[in-house]
C-alpha cells in the first residue's frame, strides 16, 4: 500500500477525488476530525433499531409470561395481562438494547477492536489522531508511479510504500 | 471585556480566538499525559484525593458495620422506614442527570457551547450514578442477595411484581448506568486514540491503546461514528427523563400523603435538572483555573449554565407551588395535615431551607453581573445541592412521619452510621472524579477540533 501525508484535509480530498476517479485502487483516508463530506449511509442505526425492538419485545414478552403464566397474582384486582404497566420497563430495555446494539454494531462494522493494522507501520500515521496530518492510504498501489505522481501533484508532504 | 471570570476576550466567545486545533490537542494531552510544563499533578489534586479517600474510608467502615450488624444501626423504623438510604439514592441520581442533559439534549439542540462541557459533565454523571447505584443495594437488608432484583426464573418460581414502579426503577437505573457508560466511552474513543498516538511512556501507549480499541480516524470509522453518536444522544435524552420520572413514580405510586400526585414525575425531572446543572457549574468554576481551561471554557459557558440553573429553579418553584395548591384544593385532609406539618412541624426548618436554597438564592441569577461573579455562583450552586438534599429529606421523611392514621405518626433521626455513609458516598464521588480528571481528557478534543476547524 502507498501512504501519503497531507497538511490539510482540503488538499487530501482533492487528491482522493482524483484517485477515485482515475484509478481502480481502494482508497481510505485518515484524519483527526470527521471528513467534511462523508459519503454513504451507515447500517449501524438500523442495527440500533433492531436492538431496541428486541429489547422492547423481550421486555414485554418477559413481563407477559411472568404475570400471565409463571406467577399470576391478583394485584388490586387488575387483570393478569395489565399491559400498560409493562411499558416503562419495556422502554428502558428498548433503550438499553439500542445503545448496546449501537456500540457492538459499530465495533463489528468498523472491525474493532483492532489493536494492530499494517498502516501503523507508516510514520505518517503516528500524527493522524493528534491532528498533525491527514493521511490517505491507497491499497495495492505499491510502486505505482501514476498514483505517486497524483499524490505529489496535490502536495503530499511525505509518501511511503508499506508492504502489508 | 475583562470580568471576574478572568476572560480578556469577548464574552460571547466560546473559545479564545488564538486557540487552534493543534494548541488544543497539545494542552489537553499535556494535562492528561503529564508532559512538560503543563504536566499536571498539582498539590490540590493530591490534597483533594487524600480528603476524598478519607471520606471514602468512613463510608467503607460504615458499610462494613452495616453488613455485620444489619439495618438496625440506622435510624429508620416504623413509620419512617425509608431514610438516608433512599434519600441519598434520589439525590445522587438527580445530580447524575446534569451531564446527560448537557451531553445529549443540547447535542440534539446543536448548542455550540455544549462541546466544551460535555466530557466534564458526562464524567460527573458517571461518578454520581455510581454513588446512586450503591444505595438501593445497601438498603435491601440482605444486600448479598441483591441479584434477586433481577427477574430470572429462580428455583422458588417467584417473579418480580412488574406492576410496581420500584421494579421499573430497577430497569431504569440498570439502563441508565450502562447506557451512560457506553455513551461516555463511545464519545471518548477518538480522544483515547489521540492520547495513544501522543503518549511517550510505554504504559500510557498500552493503556490508551487498548482503551482506544484501534480507532485510527479512518473515513470508514468516522462515517459510522457520527450517526451512531447522534442516535445514542437521541436515546439518552428521553432516557434521563424517563429515569427521573420513574423515580418520581416510586413515590407517586404509594398512597402516602404528599406522594400520591400525578405531578411527581415532572417534579423529579425538574429537580434533577436543577441539581445536575448546579454540580456541573460548581465543577466548571473550580476546574477552569485549576486546570488552565480558560481558553476553552469562557464567560459564555458560565453565563449559559447560570441561565439554565435559573430556568430549572423556576421549574422547581412551579412544582412547589403546585404541590401546595393541589394539597389545599384536593379533598384529602391527611394531605393537609401532612403539609401543615411540613410548614410548622418538627421539620419546618428543612422545608423553609429548601425554599430559600432552591428558589430564593437562584433568583439572583437574573442579574448578569451575578451570573459572572464566580464565587457567588459557586455558593448559589452549593446552596442548591444542599437544598435539593433537604427537599429529598422532606419528601421522604415528613410524608412517612405523618400518614393517614395519627396512631402511626412518628419521627426520624439519622444515626452516625447514616451520616458516615453519606460522607462515604461523597468520598466515592470525589475519588472517582479525581481519578477521571487525572487519567482521562476532560475536554472532548475531537469535537472541539471539528468546531475550531469550522470556526468562521
Amino acid at each position: 500500500m502507498m501512504i501519503a501525508a497531507f497538511a490539510t484535509q482540503d488538499t487530501l480530498h482533492e487528491a482522493v477525488a482524483e484517485l477515485r476517479r482515475d484509478t481502480a485502487c481502494v482508497v481510505e483516508t485518515y484524519s483527526a476530525t470527521p471528513p467534511p463530506e462523508i459519503g454513504g449511509s451507515s447500517i449501524v442505526p438500523v442495527l440500533m433499531l433492531g436492538g431496541g425492538m428486541v429489547g422492547a419485545a423481550g421486555g414485554f414478552g418477559m413481563q407477559a409470561y411472568a404475570t400471565i403464566l409463571a406467577y399470576p397474582q391478583n394485584i388490586g384486582g387488575r387483570p393478569n395481562f395489565s399491559w400498560p404497566s409493562y411499558i416503562p420497563a419495556c422502554f428502558e430495555l428498548a433503550v438499553l438494547g439500542a445503545v448496546l446494539a449501537g456500540f457492538i454494531g459499530y465495533c463489528m462494522t468498523v472491525r474493532l477492536p483492532r489493536l494492530y493494522d499494517p498502516v501503523d507501520e507508516a510514520r505518517s500515521m503516528r500524527t493522524v489522531m493528534t491532528g498533525g496530518h491527514a493521511v490517505v492510504v491507497v491499497h495495492g498501489a505499491e510502486g505505482n508511479g501514476a498514483v505517486r505522481a497524483t499524490l505529489a501533484r496535490h502536495g503530499a508532504l511525505k509518501i511511503e510504500d508499506i508492504t502489508s | 471585556m475583562t470580568g471576574k471570570t478572568g476572560a480578556a476576550v469577548d464574552d460571547a466567545a466560546l473559545i479564545f480566538p488564538a486557540e487552534t486545533p493543534h494548541s488544543l490537542t497539545e494542552r489537553i494531552c499535556a494535562i492528561t499525559l503529564h508532559e512538560g510544563e503543563s504536566g499536571w499533578t498539582p498539590l490540590w489534586w493530591w490534597l483533594g484525593l487524600g480528603f476524598a479517600l478519607a471520606l471514602l474510608c468512613m463510608g467503607v467502615i460504615s458499610v462494613a458495620w452495616l453488613f455485620y450488624a444489619g439495618l438496625g444501626i440506622w435510624g429508620i423504623d416504623w413509620p419512617v422506614a425509608w431514610g438516608f438510604d433512599i434519600l441519598n439514592y434520589v439525590w445522587w441520581i438527580a445530580i447524575a442527570s446534569g451531564g446527560t442533559f448537557i451531553s445529549a439534549l443540547f447535542f440534539l439542540l446543536r448548542a455550540p457551547w455544549r462541546t466544551s462541557l460535555n466530557r466534564l459533565a458526562e464524567s460527573l454523571t458517571l461518578c454520581a450514578a455510581l454513588c446512586a447505584a450503591i444505595f438501593p443495594i445497601l438498603h435491601l437488608g440482605r444486600p448479598w442477595f441483591f441479584y434477586w432484583l433481577f427477574p430470572y426464573p429462580n428455583t422458588m418460581g417467584l417473579w418480580a411484581q412488574f406492576r410496581s414502579p420500584l421494579v421499573w426503577d430497577f430497569f431504569a437505573i440498570l439502563a441508565y448506568v450502562l447506557c451512560s457508560i457506553l455513551f461516555w466511552y463511545f464519545g471518548l474513543l477518538p480522544d483515547l486514540a489521540t492520547l495513544r498516538d501522543r503518549a511517550q511512556q510505554r504504559w500510557q501507549q498500552v493503556f490508551y491503546g487498548v482503551l482506544a480499541l484501534g480507532f485510527r480516524g479512518s473515513g470508514r470509522q468516522w462515517r459510522h461514528y457520527q450517526p451512531v453518536y447522534g442516535v445514542m444522544a437521541a436515546l439518552m435524552a428521553p432516557l434521563v427523563v424517563s429515569v427521573h420520572s420513574i423515580v418520581g413514580m416510586d413515590f407517586a405510586g404509594g398512597a402516602t400523603p404528599g406522594w400520591h400526585s400525578t405531578q411527581f414525575p415532572p417534579f423529579f425531572v425538574f429537580g434533577a435538572a436543577l441539581s445536575g446543572f448546579a454540580v456541573v457549574l460548581m465543577a466548571v468554576i473550580l476546574l477552569r483555573p485549576a486546570m488552565g481551561l480558560h481558553p476553552y471554557i469562557t464567560a459564555r459557558h458560565i453565563d449559559t449554565l447560570g441561565r439554565l440553573l435559573l430556568t430549572s429553579s423556576l421549574c422547581v418553584a412551579y412544582a412547589y407551588v403546585m404541590d401546595a395548591f393541589s394539597t389545599y384544593y384536593g379533598p384529602d385532609p391527611a394531605d393537609r395535615t401532612m403539609f401543615a406539618f411540613r410548614l410548622h412541624g418538627l421539620y419546618a426548618p428543612v422545608y423553609w431551607g429548601t425554599i430559600v436554597l432552591n428558589i430564593g438564592f437562584p433568583q439572583l441569577l437574573w442579574w448578569r453581573a451575578i451570573r459572572l461573579d464566580l464565587p457567588v455562583v459557586w455558593l448559589i450552586c452549593l446552596g442548591v445541592l444542599i437544598g435539593m438534599w433537604l427537599e429529598r429529606f422532606l419528601i421522604i421523611v415528613s410524608s412517612l412521619a405523618r400518614t393517614q392514621l395519627p396512631s402511626a405518626w412518628g419521627q426520624y433521626t439519622p444515626t452516625l452510621w447514616e451520616w458516615s455513609l453519606l460522607c462515604g458516598s461523597i468520598g466515592l464521588f470525589l475519588t472517582a472524579f479525581l481519578l477521571l480528571l487525572r487519567f482521562m481528557p476532560m475536554l472532548a478534543m475531537a469535537e472541539m477540533r471539528a468546531m475550531l476547524a469550522h470556526r468562521p
